[in-house]
């Protein structure tokens, strides 16, 4: 049962904005609510205020820049990202990502902002933008500031949103040339959350074969979105062989920290974390070595 | 908890309603509008029985709040055909026997009214409604008869 | 076998519910909204165990909105069950007085002005527990010493079950090969789409109408009035259509009582839906087995003995698991002949949600148990596992000792077709392996445990005066199609189209009794009922007919598609319309009425029919990761004659997405009874992304005891595909799952163990 709250619409950021200044002391923003609503429905959440940014158009957008990047504002639907010739042309990873995001009815009405500002370690985006290097832009009445996305979550279910605050972007560079970004997500009914999910980029060094610089982000794997730091230096200056990948995805096993729940084990989630890196490394590895675009060929 | 003013245009019928902001669209649509041919089979957002079409896009009807698509244009399965008629879809659904209990027809007949209406490659039916849920009849039997639609073969088919 | 034709039967016909399902006018009973209703909510117990001290309602019932709060202290304290015959077999109350024994049992109930103020008013009932140890495990509960949770159950012995024939000992002696397994078949839960829901409206005239979900609308109307102390015909269940059955929906539910106590109490019409989470935890599930089968064979695969025990975890009460404990066993030995069997089951209460039945009654369990070791024997012994299943396949004519009588079997001509599919599909790639297993099930239970008086189907019929038939059948569509089935067959019989019956169904007020749709009664049974009442209407039309066209008393008549004619010079004829006024005519103004009735009678223990088939499963397996993923399901089935092929595909392919997902992805897991996955996000139902090709194979026989041949088409299909997965898992990768469901972890976990060996 939802609880009572009070309800208002913000059709602007600085409506928005102020309408969590007011609120302070106890409010929920709600976009899509595509996670939210579940939790108020089991009286989870139970907001005074809810504050929705739904119809804050200045919110929705989709901005490519063969110099800048990509910007996509935070009230875009999934859909719209999955949808945009943009980023099916500069980020094909992107639109897999999100074709595999949970379903069109979900991907048509819930956002890229929501998803992230949800903080759940076993969200769909947030590996493959941090492995993009992605930040975002966060803002309240007092100003705007960007973070790096990794630093956005900071555990589970929690974010560095302070009160007040609001996401209202995420961007993406512009790729390098000789890097591409690849992405898996294990799970056993197509497009339910993934139970590990590991998204991979890597930049070969100029002549083609040593490995410049290789990110590699595990989903569902630790309480946040989580950077296998030590995996990637493994690879850092290194020629990458079968060899040297399969040592790689053997650290990342080492270096995650899952949980056991009911959809598998600890022990089990390390092993698909190896089996995913190993897989997910190779494929961008290729795609590198061919491409000068985020992703390579869209696969 | 005062109540919001909402404006909806249902199955091309325009309706003023003053509700609780914690409605959601398909309580609105069965309790207050006596549409329930919308299903609902979970409180997880999980089953797609719900499906409306907003706006014309597929969504699930319990995970919207009502107040939240004020102005907003529906659809829902009494509103796919005019009167007696049928759509080339709900033909093809009885030529195909693409239902049994019926429970989750509502919600995919409005999937794959979307699915149609957007760009319907067949190979991609399945994706189409991944969000319905459906227990009796295994969806082989609906995937065919979306297919014969989006295959051109109730062109001229409709009533 | 002789070949029929026919004008409507084996015609895909549209489903006869179809419009209004697709066009959203088709009222269930979540749907129904009666003047003055309110809203109920079931207070269920948090403990798995417990004795309830006290109950204080006091502030509920202070609730603005609140109508009544009801205990188990309100009711007549009369404890139900389906298993009427068997007095301690009846030990369910629904609403518990003194003990608790499951999570998610009722103890409370509400009924106020809507939803939200019930579900606020349960917050407000205060119940003090004393927790008691619980007993979980039927391996555990069995024990001497384990917490008992009946007084009348020692070691929570529920039921035992023993067949045997033949003499099993000397069998095993002369055996070349034997082998031993053990075996755990997981819980499933049915997940209707539509939850359990009724609403009951009790008037100051003594009588109670009930709405409701159902797949036996008789049975519950006599379960009702036994637990309110009715009478029998004072209770009225009305049940149009229900969204999903799949063996939940036969027994009396929390909905169903809690929402007719209130309504007694109020005299005010009272709805009551389950939740998801409700319906996850607090109906009745799947039984969970652990079985140990020893097998006797020969070198050349000729089975000689086998010997079956299984342990299922029964939940706190009877309901029908019972049933299951009989059929699992029986089932266990099937398809084949196995010259000496013997079973021994035991059904142990535990502190869990009842299990009962579920599409398949304790055979899918059975069958995959079987049909792994058969295969594991099969590789051992270096026989091909088509090859040893066709060396002791039951056929036409076979008698199983003391137990059935095999009448038509298509089991041969299944194993070929299946054998010629995989011959078809050339050398596979690798970690691709194809699985096979063959199965029987039951066309209706000849059991009568529920002790009706009555005809296990009935119909009813009557012939206006514009020739529109009103058929009244008993039997209930839950989405199986049933109702298009039952107007197709009396639209063959009487020689009329199917726009000619106007079917009345789902009201124990008009409808005559039907036991329900449970045990893949209803084209057997039904079906026979209804021809019986058709052929009685026509024997009468026909009279009138003789005596109009006068032939020679050496020719028959019959009616096709409306024409009354001589069977030998088919032109000679009358319309039936036209013969049809003038009969009514005849007959003083009174339309032409026939009864039909059905109950088996010396057709052995089981059913008096057996369906057969073959299932083929080829499957990917990751050897990264475990997962599997099924490329291709093909069945080869014998239903008898098909009556409705667009009903029996649809039956085929929706038993199998259950059943595959009983394989690979469905389970109820627990701790100290409590299910950990209730909600449809974290139990895995398969989607249209997860099915394979499916491809159907008919077999057509001619069952001598269905109407038309018919026989069953649906249930049993939910039997073969969790052992043909297994087996094409072992195929793929040489290893051998015997715990179900077979998850990527279990897979990925055995091709360690088997690397490290």
């Amino acid at each position: 049962m939802i609880h009572n709250f009070n309800y208002h619409r913000a059709t602007t950021v600085q409506e928005s904005l102020s309408l969590l200044e007011k609120f302070k002391e106890d409010y929920k923003i709600i976009c899509g609510g595509q996670s939210l609503l579940i939790l108020m429905r089991q009286g989870l959440v139970a907001p005074e205020n809810l504050v929705d940014i739904k119809s804050v158009k200045e919110m929705s957008y989709i901005d490519y820049d063969p110099k800048k990047g990509l910007k996509i504002g935070a009230a875009t639907t999934h859909r719209e990202i999955e949808k945009s010739p943009e980023i099916k042309k500069n980020y094909p990873v992107l639109v897999e990502m999100e074709e595999n995001l949970a379903s069109v009815q979900t991907r048509n009405w819930g956002t890229i902002g929501g998803n992230l500002a949800h903080g759940d370690p076993a969200s769909d985006p947030a590996p493959i933008l941090i492995a993009m290097t992605a930040t975002v832009k966060l803002a309240n009445t007092n100003g705007e500031r960007s973070l790096l996305l990794e630093d956005f979550f900071v555990d589970i279910f929690e974010t560095a949103l302070e009160e007040g605050e609001l996401l209202i972007e995420i961007q993406v560079p512009v790729p390098l040339k000789k890097s591409a970004v690849a992405y898996e997500k294990f799970n056993i009914i197509k497009n339910h959350q993934g139970i590990v999910s590991v998204a991979a980029s890597i930049t070969m060094a100029e002549d083609g074969i040593g490995c410049k610089d290789a990110r590699i982000v595990l989903g569902a794997a630790a309480a946040t979105p989580l950077r296998a730091g030590e995996a990637e230096q493994m690879l850092i200056g290194k020629k990458i062989d079968t060899k040297l990948l399969a040592s790689v995805g053997k650290k990342a096993s080492e270096e995650c920290d899952p949980v056991s729940d009911i959809h598998a084990t600890e022990t089990y989630r390390r092993a698909l974390v190896k089996a995913l890196t190993i897989k997910i490394m190779k494929k961008a590895w290729e795609q590198a070595k061919t491409s000068g675009r985020v992703g390579g060929k869209h696969t | 908890m005062k109540k919001k003013l909402v404006h909806l245009t249902v199955n091309e019928e325009y309706h003023e309603l003053y509700i609780s902001p914690r409605k959601l669209l398909v309580e609105i649509l069965r309790d207050e509008l006596d549409l329930t041919g919308t299903k609902r089979g979970c409180s997880t957002g999980s089953c797609g029985a719900c499906t409306i079409l907003l706006d014309g896009a597929a969504v699930k009807s319990c995970s919207v709040l009502a107040v939240q698509v004020d102005g907003a244009k529906v659809t829902t399965v009494e509103g796919l055909a005019d009167g007696a008629g049928l759509t080339p879809l709900q033909l093809s659904f009885l030529d195909h026997g693409a239902f049994q209990c019926g429970f989750c027809t509502s919600g995919m007949l409005m999937s794959a009214t979307a699915f149609l209406n957007e760009d319907p490659v067949s190979e991609d039916i399945k994706k189409g409604i991944q969000g319905n849920i459906c227990r009796c009849t295994g969806y082989n039997s609906i995937l065919r008869a979306i297919r014969a639609v989006a295959e051109g073969k109730y062109e001229d088919e409709g009533r | 076998m002789k070949k029929h034709t026919y004008t409507v039967i084996n015609t895909p016909i549209h489903n006869i519910d179809g419009i209004a399902k697709i066009t959203g006018r088709a009222e269930y009973t979540f749907d129904i909204t009666l003047p003055r209703m309110l809203h109920g909510k079931i207070l269920r117990s948090p403990y798995p165990h417990g004795e309830i001290i006290h109950i204080d309602t006091s502030k509920a019932e202070r609730l603005k909105g609140v109508k009544a709060v009801l205990t188990g202290k309100d009711t007549l304290g009369r404890k139900q069950g389906i298993w009427r015959r068997f007095k301690e077999l009846c030990d369910e109350e629904i609403l518990a007085r003194d003990k608790v024994r499951y999570i998610g049992e009722p103890v409370a109930t509400v009924a106020a002005v809507d939803e939200d103020t019930a579900e606020e008013a349960l917050d407000l009932i205060e119940v003090e527990y004393n927790a008691l140890p619980g007993a979980f495990e039927p391996l555990e509960a069995i024990k001497e010493g384990a917490p008992q949770l009946h007084e009348h159950a020692e070691r929570n012995i529920n039921v035992t079950r023993h067949i045997e024939w033949g003499d099993v000992d000397e069998g095993f002696k002369k055996a070349d090969y034997v082998r031993e397994d053990w075996f755990r078949c997981s819980s499933q839960a049915h997940v209707c789409m539509e939850t359990h829901c009724a609403v009951a409206d009790y008037t100051p005239e003594g009588k109670l109408t009930v709405y409701t979900s159902t797949q036996s609308h008789y049975y519950i109307k006599v379960l009702l009035a036994e637990i309110l102390g009715l009478r029998e015909n004072d209770v009225r269940v009305i049940s149009r259509y229900t969204g999903g059955g799949f063996g939940s929906k036969f027994e009396l539910d929390s909905a169903q009582f809690c929402c007719s106590i209130l309504s007694m109490k109020l005299c005010q019409p009272v709805k009551i839906v389950l939740t998801r989470e409700e319906e996850f935890s607090a109906t009745k599930r799947r039984t969970p087995m652990f079985y140990y089968i020893r097998s006797g064979v020969k070198k050349d695969g000729a089975f000689l003995a086998k010997e079956a025990r299984v342990f299922t975890e029964g939940g706190a009460y009877t309901a029908m698991g019972a049933t299951a404990l009989y059929l699992t066993g029986f089932f266990q030995s099937f398809p084949y002949v196995w010259p000496s069997y013997r079973y021994d089951g035991y059904r142990v209460y535990t502190n869990t949600a009842p299990t009962s039945a579920m599409r398949g009654f304790g055979a899918p369990q059975a069958t995959f148990c079987a049909e792994t070791q058969i295969d594991l024997i099969a590789d051992e012994l270096g026989i091909d596992p088509i090859d040893i299943r066709r060396k002791n396949a039951m056929y036409p004519g076979y008698e199983v000792p003391g137990q059935a009588t095999i009448q038509s079997c298509g089991l041969g001509q299944c194993l070929d077709k299946i054998d010629d599919w995989i011959k078809s599909r050339g050398k596979l790639p690798p970690n691709r392996g194809i699985g096979v297993s063959a199965y029987g099930f039951m066309s209706g239970g000849i059991f009568n445990w529920f002790d009706t008086p009555y005809a296990f189907s009935s119909a009813v019929l009557q012939i206006n005066i514009d020739g529109k038939v009103d058929l009244f059948v008993g039997s209930q569509d839950m989405g199986q199609g049933s109702n298009t089935t039952m107007a197709m067959i009396c639209a063959e019989e009487l020689g009329v189209k199917v726009e000619d019956i106007r079917l009345h169904m789902g009201d124990t007020e008009t409808c005559p009794v039907d036991l329900g749709a449970w045990g893949s009664r209803e084209t057997l049974m039904q079906g026979n009922a209804v021809k019986m009442a058709a052929s009685k209407a026509k024997q009468q039309i026909l009279e009138f007919a003789t005596a109009k066209l006068a032939p020679n008393i050496v020719y028959d008549l019959d009616i096709k598609d409306g024409w009354i004619h001589l069977i030998a010079r088919p032109e000679r004829g009358l319309s039936f319309y036209d013969v049809v006024k003038e009969a009514i005519r005849g007959k003083d103004g009174q339309p032409i009425i026939a009864r039909g009735h059905y109950t088996p009678h010396r057709k052995g223990m089981i059913s008096p029919a057996y369906s057969f088939g073959v299932q083929a499963i080829e499957a990917d397996v990751n050897p990264d990761t475990g997962k599997i993923t099924l490329k291709n399901c093909v069945t080869a089935h014998d239903c008898g004659q098909v009556i409705n092929p667009l009903g029996v595909e649809g039956q085929l392919e929706g038993a199998i997405a259950m059943a595959a997902g009983y394989g690979f992805t469905e389970d109820l897991p627990m701790d100290e009874g409590k299910i950990l996955n209730p909600n449809l996000v974290d139990y895995m139902l398969l989607r249209a992304t997860e099915m394979p090709e499916t491809k159907v194979m008919e077999v057509e026989t001619y069952e001598p005891e269905g109407p038309f041949g018919a026989k069953e088409a649906g249930e049993g299909l939910t039997n073969p595909t969790a052992g043909a997965l297994g087996n094409a898992v072992f195929h793929a990768t040489g290893i051998s799952i015997k715990n179900l469901p077979i998850t990527p972890e279990k897979v990925l976990n055995a091709l360690k163990e088997k690397k490290n060996k």
